[in-house]
């Protein structure tokens, strides 16, 4: 059914808005605070330090208050969330070392609700704004919910904090909110827009139903909304005491002359940088269950002088699908890596870093889609193909410099590896969770070294697994293996990071078995590439095996270690898919390394020697893809290496008679 | 004659402190001796006779207990200096080692560290896969065996890893906590085909859920066990050899002590050994003081340590990180924020001062050392705005040169940023003392505390000359810097005013309440294992006591909280009120409102803590009375609020100084192995034991 | 002066793209592949990292293309892509004083 357009839509297609037009649209309904730019000036070095530092601290202590109060794993394990300090028009100041995907685009979330609410229902202390609207902002896709607050000094809108989290269950056709069978947004959790949920400091109980409501899991979403509360609390509080003993001008000046600061050493790394052009595309296959389609975001980044252009044009339109992601999303794709391979040195004031950067993108297309297109996976499909698209243009960008270049990587672990697993746990309590496991991608090759292997995912500097045993006590299932995967890592000079897999069965559920959600691309092609040469990373592949052995090999106590030492019949599952999993069932599921940098043959032939014993390459890997020829202790053999490297390099090329020179 | 006497080796300096029952106390510091650190202890036993007057051996022959602090584990596992291990695991499982729960990448780092996240990696794994092997065998999340353990295959991977090299043998199965009888078997096929390998298991060394921090845990305490064994033996055979007949202790990362001979099992509880001294000793003092909420901090050269007492008791957790990993060793709670006198400041691309988190280390140490150093360290800013005295650091021992600091701090920060020399220096002064403000905060916060609710503690050789600074922005009631006898060696203080610490704890992950025969089951298991262990020490004490803990969470939420249980025989209502007693306490970790008791509860450890008191303890006699006010040495011009500029300040010694002296700000007190910077609006007064405590009369 | 567009070329003041490596000439500057030798196979050519055939999940065919440095047969540029697709990815640098 092709998406047909909503009357009404447009009001909520937000773009970003300037802090000049966001005044003149607030206009006398609410007070904004402001500071001239000569107070900015007059700022001496040490005080800008020291108040500097302290909202960077208050920053870190916001994600720390989130992260304890929360109830989703995917918060409290995985670092799946993030927290922001933002001026009175909404630009970030300061952003948490948490997924920075997220709090990417909860500027735009603050300017609407200014733009939008200041009138009606109005603005004022103590009230908290909820969003899950992907079109408003504040997060990429439904299941990212942000929770901002507008700070008051003296009557006067001082600032704004806000805390953003990925909830497990919204509502929608499947669970996890995560349908993979949608074809439009109304198959998928309700988009709420800008909602004050808190009002003068205390929860509206009628408002929070209507929230909860929607919920497979509504005391989970409740408790994060809670925390989301608390850590903006826990902010206010420290922002007040810095307001009384500073003054709220000299604070605003700090904010702005750290986004100022951020600016400008963006801007000076850049002009180090030769001028040119860096163009790419990164693939997504399926964008929905039954779908067999190749989809592509294509980015011609442009760097002149000190400014950046991302232009996307070329990108394909819109799908009938959940894979879409609307422009938060794609500005979300953009400035993780921004932050991560441009700004590691740099403070993380993303609303100075989005002055140096041009956006040029067609709305109607897969990463800047209308409503009501599906974007129920935006954070992890065209967002997440966004921010693969980017990582290699920035890449190629800082690969021209001898400093800088030490900054890139290969684009990381093609996509989120999503498996959901609802039903009734071992404690007889109904239960939906995503499996996390995934969390432990591989990073992507560096120009002087290998990527970390299940080192992570490029937006979240530090993402976290559980344990076998705490996912296993806490969820019906037992795993046969957690492991690295070996040759998941895209080969290369530097070799991508390895991924791994999880391999597990129902156990213990009263029903027997659990409901699964599989939603995973990077299966027909994969989505991690590599760099100057290195090869792209393994493909993801998840296998489901239907009425196995398995109890009767546990009987005869063996633990198999590998797919084919069970029998039972064979699902190789295509990217989406839902089903259910029965008590002899094994499900199987690899998710992918990262892209690797320069040509394998060029590889120290020691280092591959060395990853076949730490089972990160096979040794099919070795001979086929590296020419590196091993003896039977796993020791190089340098002369046969070089022999059959050389003829590799002719085979491969398809020039078999042609001499070269060693 | 009965003596008590601590001795805390760091990487540095070896510092002894003796006791004896009648208040007689001496402190001693010599250098220590690496690699063979007993050299320095032997040396350091000779010092602290003469200084009482008596010989090493009569000194030994008097003394019930030695509390020995040491870095040797701790270096071991730093340098890398370790047994080889082999690793035994459940198949299927052999690389959680190796993704270590990816947070491997970025454990321990600083924020700056993180955020340059493409220059994070991991660490190599603990064992390397040649000497890694799985095992057929399984236990579920109830503990029951679901596969049974394959003892040939087993016999098999144990005689490989010796032929492989390995030394001593780590086995971390799943589940082993809550069925150990698969770990306990394969400790006796090792004994059998391995029977001179040093082995330990999972289930004994960390019986906790989380099977990643359990193998870490266990696999270090692997190697490190053989080690710690080797180093005590013959040490305390040269002690007995010279008449000493008492007890060997060792300090834990816990703050408390265990006998040397059990000391190497549990190897991996003594990595904070040398860390947790001062922590010990502001205990120690506070309660000679009366303070019951003490922010214990510790400047040195190249570190800055904060801890917590809270209610008279260190606070401590149950975890920490070591080389990235994460490890399963109940310790006090010390906090390495940021550096200390060697912080950097700098300038970045932007044109904004910083202070650290790059130190300059020892060597070459600050540009004033002379040593090489070229970048301006806060120790060069103390100099040049005449906190430090240059020709008194460290007692005068070492000279230092306000011609290389000032040189350092006009390139690298005033030219820079346009400033002169002076205000640069003030500017770092300060931003230094904000920072720090900032981070001590966090620890107090973070714990669940507010910092108006406490006394601060300076101590360490850079502490003093900025605690007045850094404690004022922290809303501190009173800062109290102990300059009395313990002074240069606090922390052996707080070793020879320790106990004897023993700690046992099993996970049992279940919802909360359990049926009381269960919840007592449990607690009576580990009170049968610490009475074991306790009367093994070969030890007097005064007194037993236990503690007992859970840890507990809300369903939904992972972080576990310890909650204090009563001892006893808890019934149903009592159950109730420890679920209550949890409640309270994540309320005050993480804000009104913040748990949800809806979600039920689960109860996940149980821990009991054992703690033998030992019959003697350090008591520190009074100083003199004063009669009359403090007379100064002599002025000099110091700087130390950005907002006063330059003034003329009284210089103290310390040495002339007596019980209810009190000195106005601005002045500046130089005491042997520190100096003590007053700003105006601070005065200063001798209390009885000698110690300087600053109030504030102005802000 | 030349500049170096990543591990393995380089660009002249006149925009000549060429192999560090062995010197050839590749490509222009805007077109820096322009001249290498460009070869597509099977998806499963490019190892065990290819866990199974792309047709199992589409109907489009796809092709490891490879470009290769004309002399030395250095890999200069990998993906695995739609056949029908071209390449996008192009590195090209701005001419110096252009
Ligand atoms: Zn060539």
């Amino acid at each position: 059914m092709p998406v047909i357009p909503v009357a009404g839509a447009e009001r909520f297609a937000n773009l970003p808005a300037s802090p000049e037009e966001t005044r003149r649209i607030v206009g006398d309904s609410l007070r904004l605070h402001d500071v001239d730019q000569a107070t900015v000036d007059a700022l001496d070095p040490l005080t800008y330090e020291v108040i500097r530092h302290r909202l960077t601290s208050i920053t870190e202590e916001m994600g720390e208050a989130l992260k304890r109060m929360s109830g989703s794993v995917v918060v409290t394990d995985c670092n799946d969330f993030d927290a922001a300090i933002m001026d009175e028009v909404g630009d970030v100041v300061q952003v948490g070392l948490y997924n920075t995907e997220l709090a990417a685009s909860l500027d735009m979330a603050a300017n609407w609700t200014l733009r939008e609410r200041c009138a009606r229902p109005g603005i004022g202390p103590g009230d908290m704004f909820l969003c899950n609207d992907p079109w408003v902002g504040g997060g990429l896709h439904q299941n990212d919910v942000s929770l901002f607050a507008p700070l008051f000094v003296d009557g006067e809108l001082f600032c704004w904090t806000g805390a953003v989290a990925h909830q497990v269950d919204l509502g929608g056709v499947s669970p996890g909110s995560w349908s993979v069978g949608g074809s439009d947004v109304f198959w998928e959790s309700l988009p709420t827009p800008p909602v004050k949920i808190v009002e003068g400091g205390e929860i509206r109980t009628d408002i929070e139903d209507v929230w909860l409501r929607r919920s497979r899991v509504p005391k989970l979403v409740a408790l994060d909304l809670r925390a989301k509360i608390g850590a903006n609390n826990v902010a206010h509080e420290r922002l007040r005491a810095l307001c009384e003993k500073y003054g709220a001008g000299t604070v605003k000046a700090v904010m702005r002359r750290t986004m100022d600061d951020a600016e400008s050493r963006l801007r000076a790394k850049l002009r180090e940088l030769p001028d040119g052009s860096w163009t790419s595309v990164a693939h997504q296959d399926s964008a929905r269950s039954g779908d067999r389609g190749i989809y592509k975001i294509v980015l011609k980044l442009t760097k002149d002088g000190d400014r950046l252009v991302f232009d996307f044009t070329g990108t394909d339109a819109q799908v009938d699908g959940l894979i879409n992601c609307t422009f938060a999303g794609l500005r979300g794709g953009i400035m993780p890596v921004v932050l991560t391979m441009l700004c590691g040195d740099i403070p993380w004031a993303c609303g100075g870093i989005y002055r140096c950067i041009e956006i040029i993108s067609e709305s109607g297309t897969i990463n800047n889609a209308t409503f009501p297109a599906g974007v129920g996976k935006a954070s992890v499909a065209s967002a997440w193909a966004t921010m693969n698209v980017t990582t290699e243009c920035l890449a190629g960008m800082l690969d021209t410099h001898p400093e800088h270049r030490k900054r890139l990587m290969s684009v990381c672990c093609g996509t989120w590896d999503f498996a959901l697993l609802a039903g009734v746990d071992q404690r007889g309590l109904g239960f939906v969770t995503m499996l996390c496991d995934s969390m432990a991608g591989g990073l992507g090759a560096r120009s002087d070294s290998d990527g970390v292997d299940t080192g992570g995912l490029a937006p979240i500097p530090m993402g976290r697994v559980a344990d076998v045993e705490m996912n296993e006590f806490a969820f019906p299932m037992l795993y046969l293996w957690r492991r690295e995967e070996a040759d998941s890592g895209g080969p290369g000079r530097f070799r991508g990071g390895v991924g791994a897999s999880s391999c597990f069965l129902p156990y213990d559920s009263p029903l027997g078995g659990v409901h699964l959600v599989v939603s995973a691309p990077g299966k027909a092609l994969p989505l991690a590439n590599g760099l100057s040469g290195g090869l792209p990373a393994g493909t993801q592949h998840d296998v489901l095996l239907r009425g196995t052995d398995i109890a009767a090999q546990f009987a005869a106590g063996r633990i198999p270690g590998s797919l084919a030492e069970l029998s039972g019949s064979t699902d190789l599952l295509p990217a989406h898919h839902e089903t259910d999993l029965g008590p002899d069932d094994v499900y199987y599921t690899h998710w992918q390394g990262g892209g690797g940098y320069g040509d394998p043959l060029l590889r120290d032939p020691v280092a591959v020697a060395a990853d076949v014993v730490a089972h990160k390459v096979s040794p099919r890997g070795a001979e086929e893809v590296y020419g590196v020829v091993l003896d039977a202790d796993y020791a190089t053999d340098l002369d046969a290496t070089t022999t059959l490297r050389a003829a590799l390099r002719r085979s491969r090329a398809g020039v078999d008679d042609k001499e070269i020179p060693a | 004659m009965a003596y008590v006497i601590g001795i805390d080796i760091g990487g540095t300096f070896t510092d002894a402190f003796a006791a004896d029952e009648h208040g007689k106390v001496a402190g001693v510091k010599t250098p220590s001796t690496p690699p063979d650190f007993s050299q320095g202890f032997l040396t350091v036993l000779d010092e602290l006779a003469g200084s009482l007057g008596t010989t090493t051996e009569d000194l030994l022959a008097d003394t019930h207990y030695i509390v020995h602090g040491t870095t040797s584990t701790l270096n071991a596992l730093v340098t890398g200096d370790v047994a080889t291990v082999g690793f035994l695991t459940t198949r299927g499982h052999a690389d959680s080692i190796a993704i270590m729960n990816l947070e491997g990448r970025y454990a321990g780092l600083g924020a700056d560290q993180v955020q340059d996240m493409v220059r994070t990696a991991k660490p190599a794994p603990l064992v390397p896969p040649r000497l890694v092997r799985e095992i057929n065998e399984r236990i579920d999340h109830k503990g029951s065996v679901v596969v049974e353990l394959d003892e040939d295959g087993t016999r098999t991977a144990i005689r490989e890893l010796v032929a492989a090299g390995a030394q001593a043998i780590a086995v971390s199965l799943l589940w082993s906590f809550r069925n150990p009888a698969h770990e306990k078997r394969i400790g006796e096929l090792v004994a059998e085909e391995a029977p001179d390998a040093y082995v330990a298991l999972s289930c004994e060394v960390s019986p906790r859920i989380r099977e990643y921090s359990r193998s870490a845990t266990t696999i270090m305490n692997t190697q490190v066990g053989p080690r710690l064994r080797d180093y005590l033996r013959p040490l305390e055979a040269e002690l007995r050899s010279r008449g000493f007949e008492g007890s060997l202790l060792v300090m834990q990362g816990s703050g408390g002590c265990v006998d040397s001979a059990d000391a190497p099992s549990r190897a991996i509880t003594t990595i904070g050994s040398v860390l947790t001294g001062g922590v010990v000793g502001c205990t120690r003092l506070a309660s000679e003081l009366g303070h019951r909420n003490v922010i214990s901090t510790d400047m040195g050269g190249t570190t800055f340590l904060a801890g917590l007492v809270v209610d008279g008791e260190p606070v401590s957790t149950t975890s920490t990180v070591l080389n990235q990993h994460q490890l399963n060793v109940p310790m006090v709670d010390v906090h390495t924020i940021g550096a200390g006198g060697g912080a950097i400041a700098w300038v970045d691309s932007g044109g904004n001062l910083h202070v650290g988190p790059r130190s300059a280390g020892a060597r070459p140490g600050p540009a004033c050392y002379g040593e090489g150093g070229t970048e301006p360290t806060v120790t060069d800013v103390d100099l040049l705005l005449g906190i430090v005295n240059p020709d008194n650091f460290l007692g005068g021992r070492k000279q230092l040169s306000k011609e290389l600091a000032a040189e350092s701090v006009r390139k690298h920060i005033a030219e820079p940023l346009g400033l002169s020399v002076d205000d640069a220096c003030a500017a770092v002064y300060a931003i230094q003392n904000a920072q720090t403000a900032d981070l001590v905060r966090k620890v107090v916060v973070t714990s669940g505390h507010d910092p108006r609710d406490f006394v601060l503690y300076a101590f360490g050789g850079a502490g003093p000359m900025h605690c007045a600074s850094y404690a004022a922005d922290l809303d501190v009631s009173e800062v109290v810097v102990p300059l009395g006898p313990t002074a240069a060696v606090f922390s052996a203080y707080g070793l020879a005013a320790s106990d004897i610490v023993l700690t046992a704890e099993l996970s049992a992950p279940s919802n909360f309440p359990v049926e009381p025969e269960v919840f007592n089951g449990a607690f009576a298991g580990l009170r049968r294992e610490l009475e074991s262990r306790l009367s093994a020490q070969a030890l007097r004490f005064s007194e037993v006591a236990y503690r007992n803990e859970v840890d507990m969470r809300y369903t939904m939420q992972l972080a576990e909280v310890a909650t204090p249980v009563p001892t006893g025989e808890l019934d149903a209502a009592d159950l109730d009120a420890v679920g209550a007693s949890f409640g309270q306490r994540y309320e005050q970790l993480y804000g009104r409102g913040s748990g949800f008791a809806e979600a039920g509860l689960q109860l996940i450890t149980y821990r009991t803590q054992a703690v033998g008191v030992l019959p003697i303890r350090p008591t520190l006699g009074a100083v003199e009375q004063s009669s009359g006010d403090a007379q100064p040495t002599s002025q000099r011009r110091v700087f130390l609020d950005a907002r006063r500029g330059w003034q003329d300040a009284d210089i103290y010694d310390y040495g002339v100084l007596a019980e209810g002296h009190e000195l106005k700000g601005p002045a500046v007190v130089e005491a042997p192995t520190t100096t003590v910077a007053l700003p105006e609006g601070c005065v200063g007064r001798v209390d009885r034991l000698g110690n300087l405590v600053i109030r504030y009369t102005q802000a | 002066m030349s500049v170096f567009i990543d591990e393995n070329l380089e660009q002249d003041d006149a925009g000549l793209v060429s192999c560090r490596h062995c010197s050839a000439r590749v490509g222009v500057a805007a077109d820096p592949l322009r001249d290498a030798r460009v070869r597509e196979s099977a998806p499963r050519t490019a190892g065990p990292s290819v866990r199974a055939e792309a047709s199992n999940f589409t109907d489009r065919e796809v092709v490891f293309r490879q470009a290769f440095c004309p002399e030395c047969l250095t890999l200069l540029q990998a993906e695995i892509v739609p056949a029908d697709e071209p390449s996008f990815r192009i590195r090209s640098l701005k001419l110096v004083g252009a």
